[in-house]
């Protein structure tokens, strides 16, 4: 508490009075005073002046923030790799063709007597495989598994090898059999551990063809594509893949090459059933592609929806 | 001449002038206003019953002979009631209790406290949420349940503060409870003619009890038959003065006549047998309480600060929502997405902690406050007192201490001053000299007061005495002078006594001489000094004996008016040897048929008494005038009184004259004074009763130092109602039932919590737990600094409003994947910011806030447009631009560079997308970038925390520079030590993904808002040393807030 031991100080009692009321109008602007909505020009000047000049200094912190941020951050690779970075070290699957409309979320619907529905869907993957289909220019490498390779060397893509996959035959959207391309994710750097023999909770067909397969073509990332959920099983026996079930591992590691193009499965459905939702999940195998097919965590693997009309 | 009846006044004097009003209230201002401003002609019915209560007391029981009294109850002043009409009449009339007042149900309390506030807007998001949920589910088979939660979290902040706020609520409403009186009266009553002791509200109508000293009246009575019967009716009328109580009828107004005692004062002398005339809310005591809790309060002005910036809030929540809820919309989004965006900015926008917040920052004062005896009924009011403009203060037990004590005494010619102090500190005087010695003989013996027994350890002042109040005070007086008081009384042996009796206004008694060689008895006197001094035909003066000649008279006049205009009560005293010879050892004296001399006496001295201020009462009405509230005395008491009080405790101060000293001074008559000139004024109630509310303003305006003397509970209410009329906010102190009317009326009523009634303290939003008008001087202090405080906690949490709302702004118009999410912002405002906001509350004041005027309650507002401005547009936005900074470290450094992100949020908040690219051709899951989303909403909610450092210790002041404040304040370093272990717990729990989804942090990103936090602490110095530099420039008005 405050001692106080002088003479107290001389207070004139006022009472205060509330402001006088103010019109809407007058709010607006008072002609007495010269006010729009309660200052003066000069007021408003003042003000501006000021909130102007605070904001510059701010904007110029900002951005000199920003420079140094962008100084420590390199054009070529990411500043945090793999582990370090949240995009981690387990790829997804992509598939195409994806609607540009978000909302109509990954369902692809057609019918393949209608062209304009079919159409669409076709320049989607038209768009898609641009850069697949002109590579004139770039330094690519035909590579093959017996080869050993450079990481910073940009392997081809054959377009050619995708069999009835192809643009010639419309991707089978016109005739109802539609093919959809899957890709792996890209992430910076990373390197596959392939299975190069079955695992146990492979589905028959891969175990199959897997064992089928020499010995030096197993170094893929195997890929696999089946009802989700289990459901929809019988639909899914007639299924093929271009070029062939898997990304060939001497695509990785991924390193921002010039010109670099993922690997590329394209996975036709055959005879679909009609005016019936297909609901698709496709899978990623390999030793460093944790699988994980909850909606909401979901990992390793990629769900679309068919519905052929 | 009034000086002639000082010895009786509280006496003969008449309570009836200040008691009628001679017009109706009608409840409207004399502009005819309603005086209340809720109180509109459509509550007919409760009108009509609280104007009833507003009439004075009209009834005829005293008047009427007492067999026609017995007839109308149907009693029997013997035998009593019989136990079969008894019963009859308890079961028509009810207990004789009082109505306690209306208690707003629990469950509306309750309610109150879930919907009130910004509960109603969280609750219209949460069903929002809901609403979104519900359909998200019915539309997709895999709906993300996250509108669900949020509004679970919603509905769940909503309900635990409102629970919250309840809980406190009660809680310091049940102080009051405390308080109630738990053992029950009993009374003595004679029914079919057996005496019976009863519980009090059993009594009815028409039984006969009796009273003794020491007992409550347990209802009002007719007193039949009295024996030397007194009532203190101090509670009632605010008289100190003991009244005299019989079964005459003296006096037309019920409450002046000797005939009714009241229900609920005291008994102090004698015993009296009465028949109950009125009971429970019919007697007077429940008339006036009734009155006070018919009384509308209206909001205290921290609920109207409150409410104001609960509007301004919600204003901006709403208008900024419904803004982007309609942009949203015209930028094509899907219309549930503007439902999710509008529920965003109002979760951003309303501060969800704050109204807790400010109810522990009200609490904490409200503690801080009662361990300084200021105890708060209402928690609300904690504040009302720092701006409170006006003190009305009751003078009796709040001024002063209650209890009447010796203040002078003149003999050999002059006077003394005695030590009225309470702790003995005042000055001494000679107690050698013969002249006192003479005196304080006949103060010891001619007195009939004694110490009540088993009081051996209290402090003589504090002792309980048995007596009248003049005869304790001469008790305690020489108690203090002499010592053992019963001894010399014992010494002298009384030997004949004649009492005191309001015709002859003297008191004498006859003794034996303590000198045993001196045979001869000593007779002495006291009584009304002039009736005294007829009585004498010599005086003692310096151990001679004089003839009282026309100067000595002279001297005497003096003497005696000096001591009345102090308006104190004077005493003479006198004495005489009778002769041995005439009046030898064993001369039967009689008192019936005196056969002694009671004339040719000789003259000793006076004594003057007074009820004398407390010792800490000038310091603090000091106080209060430099800290720019003006001390108004409201008091039933007399003018003269009064005003003695008023001038020794400053309310007067020295210099001030009212108009009657001026015109006194300068020998015109009162009419001739300009009123203007004189700045003090002492307003008797008769007056006031005359007075149209316009004098009453007028004088409430141009008199600074004002004393209303013999005022009712009616015109206290009217003075209080003038002081709001006026525009100030009034505090009230009293202690009597008298004055329950006005603490409620008052903005804040201040009871006494020893000498208090119990229904004044029902009417008082504080109770000063030990009488000492010295603890409003605290409550003021503590009041203010809460205002001050709780602007700080404001502007401390609002700041983080900006950083909140921005992300969504952003999120809209760029398209970019949000920056912070709904739930890190509930994070923010009910987590981080929660304990440093309430740790300012502990904030010491940046300057003596007892030196400032009282605040306007018209324009300085407790959240102002300089406070929103510097909150929103400055501070807020340099948080906000260390948040975005953060995210966009945290987007680039994992591949998305800034320009890469305007326009990406379609495709980044699409779960059909599994491939998102980034600026090194990264492709990325939605899961792996929804995880570096919620890091980003982490980094962001840790960068906000960083910044709310520096926020925080800029908003321990408002114009100082912290090295002047310092850190000291341990709440408010704990605070920034809390928010940041709960940030990092946050985001490095384990869980906390799943559960808040908060991920951990890399340490190098909670330094990016560094930079913005130097910048904040760096420009508020910098802006502050400006407004200490130039005080009233144009940045202080401004940014000032």
């Amino acid at each position: 508490m405050s001692k106080n031991n002088g003479k107290p100080e001389k207070v004139e009692y006022e009472y205060y009075q509330p402001a006088k009321k103010r019109t809407f109008g007058e709010m607006l602007y008072d002609p007495q005073e010269g006010t729009f909505f309660g200052r003066t020009g000069k007021s408003w000047g003042q003000l501006m002046l000021f909130y102007g000049i605070f904001y510059i200094v701010l904007a110029a912190l900002f951005s000199i923030c920003m420079q140094c941020l962008l100084s420590t951050i390199s054009d070529t690779q990411p500043k945090w790799q793999l582990k370090e970075s949240l995009i981690g070290t387990n790829p997804g699957l992509g598939f195409r063709p994806l609607s540009e409309q978000t909302e109509r979320g990954s369902v692809i619907e057609f019918d393949g007597k209608k062209p304009a529905e079919s159409d669409y869907w076709i320049e989607l993957i038209d768009e898609f495989l641009i850069d697949y289909n002109h590579t004139e220019g770039r330094e690519m490498k035909h590579c093959s598994f017996g080869q050993t390779h450079n990481p910073t060397d940009v392997c081809v893509v054959n377009m050619d090898l995708f069999g009835a996959c192809s643009k010639a035959n419309n991707y089978g959207y016109k005739t109802n059999e539609p093919c959809i391309f899957l890709k792996l994710n890209k992430i910076f750097g990373w390197v596959p551990e392939v299975y190069d023999a079955p695992e146990k909770d492979m589905p028959e067909d891969l175990t199959r063809l897997i064992t089928n397969t020499s010995q030096e073509e197993r170094k893929q990332i195997w890929v696999s594509c089946n009802g989700h959920l289990g459901k929809d099983k019988e639909n899914f026996q007639n299924i093929s893949y271009y070029p062939s079930q898997g990304f060939p591992s001497f695509y990785y590691p991924y390193l921002n090459q010039p010109g670099y193009l993922s690997p590329l499965v394209a996975v036709q459905f055959h005879s679909p059933p009609r005016g019936q939702m297909l609901d698709v999940e496709c899978r990623a195998w390999a030793k460093n592609v944790f699988y994980s097919g909850s909606a909401r965590d979901r990992r390793g693997s990629v769900t679309f929806q068919i519905v052929v009309e | 001449m009034a000086l002639r009846s000082d010895y009786e006044h509280g006496r003969a004097d008449s309570y009836r002038v200040a008691t009628v009003i001679a017009t109706d209230d009608d409840n409207r201002t004399a502009d005819g206003h309603y005086k209340s401003k809720r109180k509109m002609p459509a509550k007919a019915a409760k009108k009509e019953n609280l104007d009833d209560l507003k009439q004075e007391l009209d009834i005829d029981h005293h008047k009427i002979s007492p067999e026609e009294m017995y007839q109308r109850f149907q009693t029997h002043p013997e035998n009593g009631l019989s136990h079969a009409k008894a019963k009859e009449n308890l079961e028509r009339d009810g207990p004789n209790a009082l109505t306690p007042p209306k208690q707003t149900p629990e469950w509306v309390k309750f309610c109150k406290n879930l919907f009130g506030g910004f509960a109603m807007l969280l609750w219209i998001g949460a069903i929002l949420c809901f609403v979104a949920y519900s359909i998200q589910a019915s539309t997709s088979e895999e709906p993300s349940d996250d509108n669900l939660y949020l509004g679970i979290v919603l509905s769940a902040v909503v309900i635990v503060t409102g629970i919250f706020s309840y809980y406190q609520e009660s809680k310091s409403s049940k102080i009051m409870e405390s308080f109630k009186n738990m053992v029950p009266q009993f009374a003595t009553v004679i029914r079919e003619g057996e005496k019976l002791t009863l519980r009090a509200e059993d009594l009815v109508l028409g039984d006969v009890v009796e009273v003794k000293f020491g007992d409550r009246i347990p209802a009002d009575i007719r007193i039949i038959e009295a024996r030397s019967f007194k009532v203190d009716n101090s509670s009632l009328t605010g008289e100190s003065e003991p009244q005299s109580r019989n079964a005459e009828f003296t006096h037309e107004n019920p409450l002046e006549t000797k005939n009714l005692a009241f229900f609920s004062t005291n008994a102090v002398e004698g015993t009296a047998k009465g028949v109950v005339i009125s009971c429970g809310d019919h007697t007077v005591m429940g008339r006036i309480a009734g009155l006070a809790s018919g009384l509308d309060t209206g909001e205290t002005p921290i609920a109207k600060e409150i409410h104001h910036f609960i509007h301004l809030i919600t204003g901006v929540a709403v208008f900024l929502g419904v803004t982007f809820f309609v942009i949203a919309f015209i930028l094509g989004y899907h219309w549930l997405d503007a439902v999710i965006f509008l529920i965003g900015i109002i979760v951003a926008n309303v501060p969800e902690g704050l109204l807790a917040t400010v109810t522990v920052c009200l609490t904490l004062t409200a503690k801080r406050m009662a361990s300084k005896n200021c105890l708060v009924k209402n928690l609300e009011a904690v504040e009302t007192l720092g701006s409170t403009s006006t003190i009305c203060s009751d003078k009796t037990g709040t001024l002063t201490q209650n209890r009447m004590t010796v203040a002078h005494m003149w003999f050999d010619n002059q006077i003394i001053e005695a030590d009225t102090t309470e702790d003995q500190s005042g000055v001494q005087y000679d107690r050698t000299s013969p002249g006192f010695k003479a005196l304080s003989r006949i103060a010891t013996l001619c007195n009939r007061a004694e110490f009540k027994g088993g009081q051996d350890g209290v402090p003589i002042l504090k002792k309980e005495v048995s007596g009248d109040a003049s005869e304790a005070a001469l008790l305690k007086c020489m108690e203090l002078a002499l010592g053992d008081v019963m001894n010399i009384r014992k010494r002298n042996k009384k030997i004949a006594e004649l009492p005191f009796n309001s015709t002859n206004k003297y008191q004498v008694s006859i003794h034996d001489n303590e000198d045993p060689n001196d045979p001869r008895y000593l007779l002495v006197m006291k009584g009304a000094p002039e009736r005294i001094l007829e009585r004498c035909s010599t005086i003692f003066i310096n151990g001679k004996e004089k003839v009282l000649d026309e100067e000595m008279k002279e001297a005497f006049n003096n003497a005696y008016m000096e001591l009345g205009g102090l308006g104190e009560r004077v005493l003479g005293f006198c004495d005489f040897m009778l002769p041995s010879d005439k009046y030898p050892s064993g001369y039967k004296f009689n008192t019936d048929d005196i056969n002694f001399p009671i004339d040719n006496l000789r003259f000793v001295g006076l004594m003057s008494m007074i009820d004398p201020p407390r010792a800490a009462v000038p310091d603090a009405v000091a106080k209060c005038r430099s800290a720019g509230i003006k001390v108004i005395m409201v008091t039933g008491d007399h003018p003269i009184t009064a005003k003695a009080i008023a001038k020794s405790v400053g309310i007067i101060s020295e210099g001030n004259e009212t108009v009657e000293d001026i015109a006194q001074r300068l020998n015109i008559p009162i009419s001739e004074v300009n009123p203007r000139e004189a700045k003090a004024a002492v307003v008797h109630g008769a007056e006031l009763r005359d007075v149209s509310s316009n004098q009453l303003d007028e004088i409430l305006r141009y008199h600074t130092e004002i004393v209303f003397a013999r005022t009712s509970p009616q015109q206290k209410l009217i003075i209080v109602e003038g002081c709001q009329r006026m525009g100030a906010i009034v505090a009230v102190t009293g202690d009597g039932v008298n004055d329950s009317p006005a603490l409620k009326k008052a903005d804040i009523g201040v009871a006494m919590g020893i000498a208090g009634s119990d229904v004044s303290k029902q009417a008082a939003d504080m109770i000063l737990l030990d009488d000492n008008f010295a603890s409003i001087v605290t409550g003021v202090e503590e009041g203010r600094l809460i205002f001050d405080n709780l602007k700080k906690s404001i502007a401390y949490t609002l700041t983080s409003n900006i950083p909140e709302i921005s992300p969504f702004l952003a999120f809209i118009l760029c398209d970019i994947p949000l920056p912070l999410g709904t739930v890190t912002i509930l994070c923010i405002d009910l987590g981080t910011d929660m304990v440093p906001a309430i740790s300012l509350a502990y904030e010491h004041a940046e300057a003596d806030i007892m030196k400032r005027p009282p605040r306007d309650p018209f324009n300085d507002k407790l959240v102002n447009s300089r406070l929103i401005s510097m909150a929103y547009g400055q501070i807020g936005m340099i948080q906000a631009a260390a948040g975005f900074f953060v995210y966009f470290v945290i987007m680039a450094e994992n591949g998305f560079l800034p320009r890469h992100l305007f326009g990406i949020r379609k495709m980044w908040d699409s779960k059909a997308v599994n491939d998102l690219t980034d600026s090194y051709g990264q492709e990325w899951t939605y899961r792996d970038r929804k995880t570096l989303e919620y890091t980003c909403h982490t980094a962001f909610f840790i960068s906000i925390v960083v910044v709310q450092w520096a926020d925080l210790i800029i908003c321990k002041t408002r114009r100082n520079s912290i090295f002047q404040q310092g850190m000291r304040n341990w709440a408010l370093n704990f605070g920034l030590v809390f928010e940041t272990v709960l940030a990092a717990f946050l985001s490095y729990c384990p869980g906390m993904e799943k559960g808040l989804r908060m991920y951990p942090l890399k340490l190098v990103w909670w330094f990016p808002a560094i930079p913005f936090a130097l910048a904040i602490f760096i420009y508020d110095e910098t802006r502050r040393f400006y407004l200490r530099r130039n005080p009233g420039g144009w940045l202080e008005q401004e940014t000032y807030y």
